[in-house]
């Protein structure tokens, strides 16, 4: 195999089974009821089918170094039982090999799994957990559709702060939604003290954002979605940025925080143009550069895999076909993490020469001029990162520049 | 095609209100006398332009030539001369009516006359057509064919005892209606001896063979070997090519008086073969030109401008290019500190101003900032000068002028009564002066008021019908002009005037208007980098204030590796946005800021 700078060391599993579809998702799951699992009843026989597509995909993939990270996310892949998470995970250690201290995280659900079944989970082989909390208040819990309440959540932070500590997990994370209709300050803040009490040493803090088929754009075309308005949410976010700052932890992407050497491996490579495998229903990949979005339908995914089988890989699987990230994806990526972009670097590996770098990057820089007056865009030689809290509210105007920059180059420099 | 005897010729046109049925009628007889098979037959065959078929709406005129032979084995030739149904082409109408003997009015058998259709029908009379009063949609649930031809009969007088009652739809009555252009519409006069005249009543501009007129002869005969000559614009041609629409082209090498047809002689502009002139033979002209010719004249006006300055240059092409084919299409340069270079341009009225900015957008893929709509003052400097004004930004100062005058109509609107409260209101509200109510029947009234034009080519129309469920109609006309105490209204966009926002008003409704205004222009204006104070001003005075707070929001919540194409289609959706955006001074608007004047209501 020639040696690929950014060869694939992630991989990305999905699992689209959920219990049920909560209000703002607009993710390829399949709801199967609250009672749902891997094992039996309702649902199970979808669960064991789709694996077997899941399994048939990774057999199908191409060589690639061993693996340094994995994510099986979804959906709720504590639907599928420790037996059924560990022979995913076999399978990929047969096809790629693991490095050592490989990162394998899994998201979980409160309410969908138990002490037994978490250890079940370690043996299989997972090190890091993300919990899918969203909130710590019964009543957002129910508008936002969630099936598990506060309890459940507290308990679920109780096993996993106990696994964390005997040493069986190595990191964990709950995820959290801010600037849901009717939040407040005062409620935002009591959700960060009640997150920050579990222990968690990793947070994801979402802000809503209202995806087009969800329940809330319904509700929103109705008029029965009240959001906090742009005042409050930039309070809120800036509220989120302070608070868990003086709790000790960093801000690392734009709506990841996490105590020192917390930050998640698997995420870091998304912002940072390396390659990626991604396995399943809806699953994006990108191992080689180029990217490829799966059918988000189960019947369209089974045809696509049907069709690799028979006729061969996509071209984008294949390392021939093997490039960098495109520049400006690269920026804009980039640029979510706390320690932003070298545009001399990126630069240079895109395989500008140094009389294209004088002719391209300035104007880049003139576009920037405004944001970096005003403070939001930073920088320390030719390295650019956003300021926490006031560039990373409004990236997208810096964002935005780079690809009216981006259209105005000429053929040559962009291909 | 010249052996048609005069007696076998019968010329009409429909005279109908938009949606009442006209073009699926005209599409019906087509297809009744074989001229289309139903094959062929697209809806609405009559309407051209993808605009109007988009709108079900007839703009521009169209005319067909069918051949018919009655129950007794005679054969007749029958030219439908379509009309379109909108204020802003009334000229245009009336042109074509006077290419006609007769008329099939057409009224829809549940909703009765419409003040367009009544406009019409006078300027029908007036040319001694005779009228057939047709009454559509009879096969629809609501229909009352008695009532409404009880109100035709007190509204415009027609005897209506022989009225048809059809469905264009299903075909229903179109024999009798065929059967009644034969009988009732008389034949055009015998004139075949007398000098050559003959009638332009449409004309369109195709880029191969210059420009097609559409002529009815009124007298003597034109042949292909003939040299015309067009007796307003006092241009002679050889003709390439004459024929008739059948609805397709197909030459001839004669036409007569009575027939309808067209030419082609390499005419290079339609505002050389203006609709209303006469075209005579160059050898042996007419010694008088037909009655009635009017250059167009253009009644609104608005600046557009590239929202991208390079497009500048193609903007200018394209409106060369729409002038070919569009003589009542006025425009000259016009710059601007706020807005850069662009043009100044002239329009009928605003559907019209639509019609043009559609197609330089569409036709020509022009980006465009489109001012909103202004109509032309009058303004009586204090030095005796008399300047006439289409720009409210070139307004001069107060202590120059010593008075303005601006365009009054006469407005009639008709509808049912219950709308009278509204209606008047809205009227009020527009400075209009009361003149008369009238009620047509004991349901129906029509308003008649007098108002300044530029009241008119705002929102009018769009509050006119929201106001009335869509159930009233208006129609006006130009009466001249009225002195009144106008002011220049300002905008001022982060302290700088924002002269496309510029508008005149009166003193008396400044104040409202300045306020309504800038709050619009809040919503209308995205949060920018920083804060954007609004304005209105007169003169100096400020007279209302408000404030677009900066940014402070912008973000995607989220981005993993799924997401980045997604959430990179988001960004260059804003990216274009931001594209289609017009920066003045610092401060970025969109295209929809410029109309903001005429959203004050919404």
């Amino acid at each position: 195999m020639a040696e690929v700078v950014n060869a694939p060391r992630s991989a990305y599993l999905h699992i689209p089974f959920c219990h049920r579809r909560c209000f703002y998702c607009d993710f390829p799951v399949v709801p199967l009821g609250d009672k749902a699992n891997g094992t039996s009843g309702t649902g199970s026989r979808s669960i064991k089918s789709y694996l077997g597509l899941l399994h048939r995909e990774i057999s199908l993939a191409s060589d690639g170094p061993p693996l340094s990270t994995i994510y099986i996310g979804g959906g709720t892949p504590s639907l599928l039982s420790p037996g059924q998470i560990k022979s995913l995970l076999d399978h990929l250690r047969n096809q790629f090999g693991f490095q050592d201290g490989v990162e394998i995280t899994m998201e979980i659900d409160p309410a969908s799994f138990d002490q037994r079944q978490l250890e079940g989970y370690q043996l299989s082989g997972i090190n890091r957990v993300s919990l899918g909390g969203q909130s710590f208040n019964d009543k957002v819990l129910e508008q936002i559709g969630r099936r598990h309440r506060n309890q459940d959540l507290l308990v679920a932070c109780e096993l996993l702060k106990d696994a964390f500590k005997k040493g069986n997990i190595t990191s964990w994370s709950i995820d959290l939604i801010q600037n849901l209709p009717e939040q407040d300050l005062l409620t935002w803040e009591n959700e960060l003290i009640n997150a920050l009490a579990t222990g968690a040493p990793h947070l994801s803090v979402y802000e809503l954002s209202i995806e087009p088929g969800t329940v809330f754009e319904k509700k929103r075309i109705q008029g029965q979605l009240e959001l906090p308005n742009d005042d409050l949410a930039i309070e809120i976010m800036r509220l989120t940025s302070s608070k868990l700052r003086e709790a000790g932890f960093s801000r690392y992407e734009i709506s990841n925080f996490a105590l020192p050497g917390h930050a998640s491996r698997h995420n870091r490579a998304y912002w940072s143009g390396v390659g990626w495998w991604g396995f399943g229903q809806g699953a994006t990949s990108a191992p080689w550069g180029m990217r490829l979005a799966r059918p988000r339908t189960r019947d369209g995914y089974r045809k696509w895999l049907e069709n690799q089988e028979k006729y061969g890989l996509d071209s984008s699987l294949d390392v021939v076909n093997a490039r960098p990230m495109a520049f400006d994806d690269q920026l804009i990526v980039g640029l979510r993490r706390r320690e932003g972009i070298d545009l001399s670097v990126l630069a240079s590996s895109w395989g500008w020469d140094i009389n294209q770098r004088k002719t391209y990057l300035p104007s880049l820089k003139s576009r920037w001029k405004k944001a970096i007056k005003n403070g939001w865009l930073k920088h320390s030689g030719e390295r650019f990162y956003l300021s926490d809290p006031y560039g990373m509210e409004i990236s997208n105007q810096i964002l935005v520049e780079i690809l009216l920059w981006w259209e105005s180059l000429p053929v040559d420099a962009v291909v | 095609m010249t052996d048609v005897p005069i007696s076998s010729l019968r010329n009409f046109c429909i005279i109908a209100h938009i949606d009442h049925g006209k073009s699926t009628l005209a599409d019906r007889l087509l297809q009744d006398t074989g001229t289309v098979s139903g094959r062929d037959m697209q809806d609405q065959f009559l309407d051209n332009m993808d605009l109007e078929r988009e709108r079900g709406i007839t703009i521009k005129l169209q005319a067909a030539r069918m051949n018919y032979t009655d129950s007794d084995g005679k054969s007749y030739v029958l030219n439908l001369i379509d009309t379109p149904g909108h204020v802003d082409f009334s000229y245009e109408v009336s042109r074509s009516l006077q290419a006609c003997e007769g008329a099939l009015l057409v009224v829809d058998a549940s909703q009765g006359v419409e003040a367009q259709t009544l406009a019409n029908v006078y300027l029908a009379l007036e040319n001694n057509l005779e009228i057939i009063p047709v009454l559509n949609k009879i096969d629809l649930p609501g229909s009352d064919p008695e009532r409404i031809k009880q109100e035709i009969e007190a509204i415009i007088g027609l005897d209506t005892s022989k009225a048809i009652a059809c469905s264009a739809k299903t075909g229903l009555g179109v024999p009798e209606i065929l059967q009644a252009v034969i009988e009732r519409i008389p034949s055009p006069k015998d004139s075949l001896d007398e000098p050559t005249k003959a009638l332009i009543f449409d004309s369109y501009y195709d880029p191969y063979r210059g420009v097609i007129v559409y002529f009815r002869v009124i007298s003597g005969r034109i042949n292909i070997k003939d040299k015309v000559l067009l007796m307003a614009s006092k241009k002679s041609y050889e003709l390439d090519e004459i024929g008739v629409m059948s609805p397709d082209q197909s030459k001839v090498q004669e036409l007569h008086a009575g027939e309808v047809g067209y030419l082609a002689a390499s005419i290079k502009a339609v505002s050389d073969a203006r609709v209303g002139d006469t075209i005579t033979l160059l050898n042996s002209p007419a010694t008088e030109p037909l009655p009635g010719y009017t250059e167009a004249k253009p009644m609104v006006f608005c600046g557009l401008f590239p929202t991208d300055a390079d497009q500048y240059p193609d903007l200018r092409e394209a409106l060369e290019k729409l002038q070919l084919s569009d003589a009542a299409l006025k425009y000259e340069p016009e710059t601007s500190s706020a807005m850069g270079f662009g043009f100044r341009c002239g329009f009928l009225g605003l559907l019209h101003m639509e019609i043009v900015q559609e197609r330089l957008e569409r036709e020509y893929d022009l980006d465009l900032i489109v001012t909103a709509p202004s109509v032309i003052y009058q303004v009586n400097m204090i030095d005796g000068e008399v300047l006439m004004v289409d720009n409210p930004a070139t307004l001069p100062d107060p202590q120059k002028r010593e008075s303005i005058d601006e365009p009054y109509v006469r407005m009639e609107i008709y509808a049912p009564h219950d709308y009278n409260g509204t209606l008047m209101s809205l009227c009020q509200e527009r400075r209009g002066e009361f003149i008369d109510m009238k009620y047509i029947t004991t349901e129906r009234v029509t308003l008649i008021y007098e108002l300044p034009l530029a009241e008119v080519v705002t929102d009018f129309f769009d509050q006119m019908k929201s106001r009335t469920k869509g159930y009233a109609s208006m129609e006006y006309h130009l009466i001249g002009y009225r002195r009144n105490d106008l002011v220049r209204l300002d905008v001022l966009i982060n302290a700088e005037r924002a002269d496309p926002l510029t508008t005149i008003v009166h003193r008396e409704k400044a104040y409202g208007v300045g306020k309504s205004l800038v709050e619009k222009l809040k919503e209308l204006i995205p949060r920018q980098q920083f804060k954007i104070p609004l304005q209105a001003s007169i003169g100096s005075r400020i007279i209302a204030s408000e404030s677009i707070s900066a940014m402070r929001k912008d973000v995607l919540a989220k981005c993993y590796g799924g997401d980045i194409s997604r959430k990179k289609k988001l960004l260059q959706k804003q990216a274009k946005g931001k594209k289609r955006m017009k920066a003045m001074g610092k401060v970025e608007v969109p295209q929809e800021a410029f109309m903001a004047v005429l959203k004050l209501n919404q």
